[in-house]
């Protein structure tokens, strides 16, 4: 009975023109569009360094954390170059700013001076980078002033371990390490707008599968559908029944992704990172939670089956809209404002995942969450 | 005969309405029943608490002489349905559907093969097997409807309103079929609203109005209810008023209708009103084209039963 079912379930989903054109068509169309319209964006907001002057005064060579910190900065050609640094007397870093050569120039006296004359990017962006050293500097020395005093409170430690200095700038270390927030770019290449676009994607068809699932169920359900109630009265099991159909739709979804991945990756050459057979476990997963989507709505639901169709894809919509599907932006406000939105919204977990695997960090809450989603 | 279905003191409530009002009834093996009755006189509500499609508030189902269940499976590889709504898969073609609903109760692929061809061959569907549903004329896609509740090859089947607009062609093959699936020894729970057909077709008919019972037996049997016994129609041009006030005033005439051509004169009692008739007419010498007698049809039966006002 399962196989009998299941056989001509997939038949029957694969051959109805409207599931496959969300399941198949709809996400290739959605990914095409991004690719055209996101590279561009992408090509012109190509970042380059700022150019910026250092007031190379006696107090900015005692400053070795701030030297140490610019040259790296400044380091021609490298990944991690912000700036194009000058070191310039006061008077010629002035003169540079007042002829726009300049977005800013830093002056050392008693505390670093941050001096611009607009509000533009690039001089926020000089500005926090200073901002953030002055913190750094202030808790280095919070540190520091804490552990020695500790140390001094134990003068005979002191005398009984010649290698004192060492453990304590040892204990420093690995206070601010734990002190710290290290923002590292582990991914094997820059990842772009376009990337949270195609995971979006990913998971806007991983909820698509809940139509599919829904068309299935309904195919079961007497008060749905004539054929259901045909095989209502017939002698077959309706667990068998129900679990035979929502597997043919799982499989018609996971073809579908297939497709998708194929499409994005042979033909926009969409580069998924290294990780892609995590990215691809997941995508398999995410389908789940979509399926659970599906029965929830093909059972609580007594509308017909369009409107059901509608109800769900709303769903699947409002869900990628939130997580970014039209702009990074919305996912930033539902992040910062409503974060209690991210874990009712299957869209914006699977997303939140995608992009974990992106950089490689072995969290399994998010996978949970979805996983969790799918089971309740 | 013992009992194929026993509905004993059926009652079926929608919050406000009572679609089946203690209705009790019992099928025979081997006969065709008929179910007769307007829009929302209750059959279908009746046939889908049979099916266990619906629940119902009070009384007891018997089938085979078990109570039907839900998850009366055995008793439900016995019974095939055929829906008034066309019930089949528009993404399957005429044979993957009768298969596929087949399978429901066929777990043998052999078996099932030979049984699907059968159902094939008995609706007259050979040369429409690759067809898709959405490809198939109405009265095709009737026989189709049939083939799939049919094809198991089921002891008990209901078939609600299976020839709802479909050609004279088509109907006649619908019904051939029935008798032949009758004449194999299925019984026959048989509903619709064509009169002639249950005349045919039907051993026993069953009146339904509002959900109660109000009339069973043969057709002759429902025959003899009527308050009319015989029912003449001539054709007569320009008949005076004089003329149809005397008939009117004619011994056993219960009414008298005419239309400018044709005029019609039904009789409470006797079946030999036809020459009395004739000699009046030859008398005044009124020219007429054609006169016919005939008995009360089933028709006239339920209308009578059942009143004449519409129906939603």
């Amino acid at each position: 009975m399962f196989w009998h079912n299941f056989k001509y379930t997939l038949k029957t989903l694969a051959r109805d023109r409207m599931l496959i054109f969300w399941t198949f068509a709809f996400p290739l169309i959605l990914g095409t569009l991004f690719q055209m319209a996101f590279a561009n964006i992408e090509s012109s907001e190509e970042f380059s360094p700022i150019t910026i002057a250092i007031v190379e005064n006696d107090a900015w060579k005692q400053r070795t954390v701030w030297n140490e910190a610019f040259t790296k900065l400044s380091e021609e050609g490298s990944d991690e170059q912000l700036f194009h640094t000058r070191y310039t007397s006061e008077e010629e870093a002035k003169e540079l700013l007042e002829t726009d050569e300049i977005s800013g120039y830093l002056m050392m006296k008693d505390t670093p001076q941050v001096v611009v004359d607009a509000s533009g990017i690039n001089e926020t962006i000089f500005k926090h980078v200073c901002e953030e050293l002055i913190q750094s500097e202030t808790l280095t020395d919070m540190i520091v002033e804490k552990q020695t005093a500790k140390w001094m409170a134990n003068p005979d430690q002191m005398i009984n371990d010649p290698a004192w200095q060492t453990r304590l700038y040892e204990e420093v270390n690995e206070i601010l390490q734990a002190e710290t927030t290290m923002v590292q770019d582990a991914s094997p290449t820059k990842m772009s707008y376009t990337m949270i676009e195609f995971y979006t994607l990913i998971a806007m068809t991983c909820l698509y599968g809940g139509v599919l699932a829904m068309v299935a169920m309904n195919r079961n359900l007497a008060d749905m559908s004539d054929s259901g109630k045909r095989v209502a009265v017939s002698p077959a099991s309706k667990g068998s029944l129900v679990l035979s159909s929502i597997s043919a739709a799982y499989v018609v979804q996971l073809l579908g992704l297939t497709l998708l991945f194929s499409f994005t990756c042979f033909v926009l050459h969409v580069d998924y990172g290294e990780n892609f057979i995590g990215l691809l476990g997941l995508a398999v997963v995410g389908s789940l939670a979509g399926l659970a989507l599906g029965i929830c709505v093909a059972a609580l639901c007594k509308r017909n089956e369009a409107t059901k169709t509608g109800i769900l894809i709303s769903i699947t919509m409002l869900g990628s809209f939130l997580s970014g599907m039209m702009g990074i932006t919305m996912k930033y406000i539902v992040d910062t404002n409503f974060s209690w939105l991210n874990r009712l919204n299957p869209a914006a977990m699977i997303i939140v995942r995608l992009t974990r695997y992106w950089i490689r960090k072995r969290n399994r809450k998010k996978l949970c969450f979805i996983v969790r989603f799918t089971i309740s | 005969m013992s009992h194929v279905i026993e509905v004993t003191h059926l009652t079926k409530e929608y919050k406000k309405l009572r679609a089946v009002d203690d209705l009790s009834f019992t099928v025979e093996k081997g006969e065709i029943l008929g179910l007769l009755g307007p829009n929302g006189s209750g059959k279908s509500t009746t046939i889908n608490c049979i099916l266990t499609l619906l629940s119902y508030q009070n009384g007891s189902i018997r089938i085979f002489n078990e109570e039907m269940r839900p998850s009366a499976y055995d008793m439900k590889r016995k019974i095939g349905v055929v829906f008034q709504e066309v019930a089949v898969f528009e993404e399957l073609s005429v044979y993957d559907n009768i298969n596929y609903f087949c399978g429901l109760y066929i777990k043998d692929r052999k078996l099932r093969k030979q049984y699907v061809e059968d159902a094939i061959a008995l609706v007259e569907l050979q040369n429409f097997q690759k067809f898709m549903p959405k490809q198939l004329s109405g009265g095709l896609l009737r026989r189709l409807n049939i083939a799939c509740g049919i094809a198991h090859k089921p002891e008990l089947i209901f078939l609600d309103e299976p020839t709802v607009a479909v050609d004279p062609q088509s109907r006649n093959a619908i019904l051939e079929g029935i008798k032949e699936l009758n004449r194999c020894g299925a019984t026959i729970v048989y509903t619709s609203h064509y009169m002639e057909e249950v005349e045919i077709l039907c051993d026993r008919v069953i009146i339904l109005d509002q959900g109660k019972l109000l009339a069973a037996g043969t057709c002759d049997e429902l025959k003899k209810l009527a308050s009319i016994e015989e029912k003449i129609s001539v054709e007569i041009r320009d008949l005076d008023e004089a003329h149809r006030l005397c008939i009117q005033e004619m011994e056993q005439v219960e009414s008298l209708s005419y239309d400018g051509q044709v005029l019609q004169i039904i009789y409470k009692q006797g079946q030999d009103h036809l020459i009395a008739l004739m000699s009046y007419l030859q008398k005044e010498q009124i020219p007429y084209h054609r006169i016919y007698s005939e008995r009360p049809t089933l028709n006239d039966v339920f209308l009578e039963l059942t009143g004449k006002e519409l129906r939603d």
